[in-house]
This record gives C-alpha cells, structure tokens and sequence, in this order.
C-alpha cells in the first residue's frame, strides 16, 4: 500500500522541481515549489518523520510561498511569450551529474526501518538516547529529548542563529523593528 | 500585458478578496489551536517549539494576508513582534544560566531539582521548547515577513515598486 503512494509521491515531486526550474513565470514558478514543498512533507510523513513533514509544510510550503509571493509583488513580469526557460547546458550537465551521484548512492542505504541499519543496530548513542531518553528527561519524544536535553546547548546557538538572521534582515533593510 | 504589470507594482502586494478574508476567518482558530498544541505538546508527540511556533507565526501571516499587511501591523503594534523574539533569546538563555546559579552545567536541567518543582527536567525541556524556541521562530517569522513588505527604510527606497 505505502509503496505504490511513496512512488506516486516521488514523481510528482521530481516533476514540480524540474518544472519549477524551467518555468519562465515566476508565480507560476513558485505556486509549483508550494507544490514540491507540500509533496516532500507527504513524503517525510510517509517515512515517519513527521517532524519534518510539519516543518517543510509550515516553513516551505507557508512562510516560503508567502515571502516569495510578497517578493514579487515588487516586480513586473517578463513580457516576452516564452513559456519556459531555456536551461544553461552547463548548469543542465552539473544538476544531472549531481543527481546521478546521489542516485547511485541510494542502493547502499538500509531499507527504512530497518531493524539492523547500522544506526539502531551498532551506534551507541542511538541506542542509548532510545533506550534511556524517557528515563533521564521524563519526556516521551526522543526527538524533543535529543535537541532540549542531551543537544541542548546546539539548540540555543541554532535557535540564536534564527533570531540573528532576522536581525540581519532588520540591518539590510535599514529598519529599526520588525513591524 | 505590460499595463497590467504597471498595475500589479502600483497596487502593491494587497488585494482585498471577500473569498480569502472568509476562509482566513474560518481556518485561523483552527491554526492557531493546533500551533498551541505542536508548541505545548511536543515532548510527547510529533512536533515542538520550532514547528509550533512556526504555525503559530503563520496565523499573523494568514491575517495580514486577508486583511491588509498594513492593518495588521498596527493592529500587532509597532514593538510587539520584536519583543516577542527577544523574549524567547533571553528566556533560553535564563533557562540555561539558572541552572548554573543553582551549581549545574549551562542547560543542566537536573540542577533545578535543588527546587521544589515537579518532574523539573520535564519541565525546563518544556521551558525551552515553549518559552524560548516557539517564541524565537514565531516572532521572527511573522518579523520577517513585515520586513519583507515594507522592504528597505524610505531614505533608499526607490521611487517605484513600494505603494506604502
């Protein structure tokens, strides 16, 4: 059943991001990377990342799409007919070259939720933060336990860096607030 | 086809639509409520502070989109946005240098069971995921995207494009 939809998904997936680079459009464009995004957390959710799949629905397919869409709003359409951009053949080369180098690692991955993956069978750590998390934290999300407690000192520099990137947005556009 | 590309930059990034402005009044308890519970609930469910305050940004997005950004940026008032992101640093941060002042290491959540608190590890999990993340990443999101539409202070903007 999970396999026909994660297939299904994986295409339609691959097809808005091609699509998303050729279309000269750019509303067009980014209506199509909603798409993408929104594929891509079906996936993650398909994969037991839920985590993930609310994310990149949150983040890529909302606040993205919106930014995006107030960006262009401050600009003017190409006024030329062309339906799709024609791809630089270089850029066309180095994109297939780096998918077919992911691809051909994909064979050497374990299956997902594969018991005996090196990361649950023979990684300590793993082990230890799934065996012992609810314990030590009282919390039942290892993921929750994992960036709050054990990793929690990166956290506060990840989350730091997010304040400080809208920061810096505040210093190049010159403003004093966020409103 | 270029008249209309005139328009689109004059009339800026709003436009008022009776469709939206009843969908967004429709969905948005629905989103907020479930923000507050990803934020709330993350330590034992899919989710936490950076996903729950995301959503619970994307509430102030959803409104300014139907109801004008302008609106809704008085409405939120000229500080609060700000505030609330600063808020969420030195909440993280307070968090991890009380546990310090009570003889722990930086985020050493076992140091505060010197106080009468229940299930205190649990707890400033929560304090972080809550008071600190959910609070950075709403307040920067919804910071960002008003940043976004006001676009460069008035001494460089340029004649055209910006309608505020």
């Amino acid at each position: 059943m999970i396999a026909p939809v994660g297939y299904a998904l994986v295409a339609f997936v691959v097809v808005a991001a091609v699509a998303t680079a050729l279309l000269r459009d750019v509303l067009a464009a980014i209506i199509l990377f909603t798409a993408y995004s929104l594929g891509m957390a079906l996936l993650y959710t398909l994969l037991l990342a839920p985590g993930v799949g609310l994310t990149e629905a949150v983040i890529g397919a909302g606040v993205t799409t919106i930014l995006l869409l107030l960006t262009i709003a401050k600009t003017v359409r190409p006024t030329d007919g062309a339906a799709l951009e024609r791809p630089d053949p270089r850029a066309a080369v180095a994109c297939g070259a780096l998918a077919l180098v992911f691809g051909l690692t994909l064979p050497g991955l374990p299956a997902v939720g594969d018991p005996d993956s090196p990361v649950v069978a023979y990684e300590r750590v793993t082990g230890y933060y799934l065996s012992q998390s609810y314990a030590d934290t009282g919390v039942e999300n290892t993921v929750t336990a994992v960036l709050a407690a054990y990793r929690g000192f990166d956290t506060f520099g990840e989350a730091t860096v997010v304040f400080a990137a809208g920061v810096a947005a505040m210093v190049v556009l010159r403003q004093e607030v966020f409103t | 086809m270029s008249d209309a590309a005139g328009r689109d930059a004059e009339r800026g990034p709003y436009t008022e639509s009776e469709v939206i402005m009843s969908t967004v009044r429709v969905v948005t308890p629905f989103v907020l409520t479930f923000g507050l519970f990803v934020t709330f609930h993350g330590a034992d469910s899919p989710g936490g502070g950076f996903q729950g305050g995301a959503l619970v940004g994307t509430v102030v997005l959803m409104l300014a989109f139907a109801f004008g950004i302008d609106p809704t940026r008085r409405w939120l008032g000229r500080r609060a946005v700000t505030v609330v992101a600063c808020l969420g640093v030195v909440a993280f941060a307070a968090v991890g240098l009380g546990a310090v002042a009570l003889g722990g290491g930086f985020l050493e959540y076992t140091a505060y069971e010197a106080l009468p608190l229940h299930d205190p590890v649990k707890l400033g999990i929560e304090a972080v995921e809550v008071g600190g993340i959910g609070l950075i990443v709403g307040g920067v999101i919804a910071g960002l995207f008003f940043l976004t539409a006001a676009g460069p202070a008035a001494d460089d903007a340029d004649a055209g494009g910006d309608a505020e």
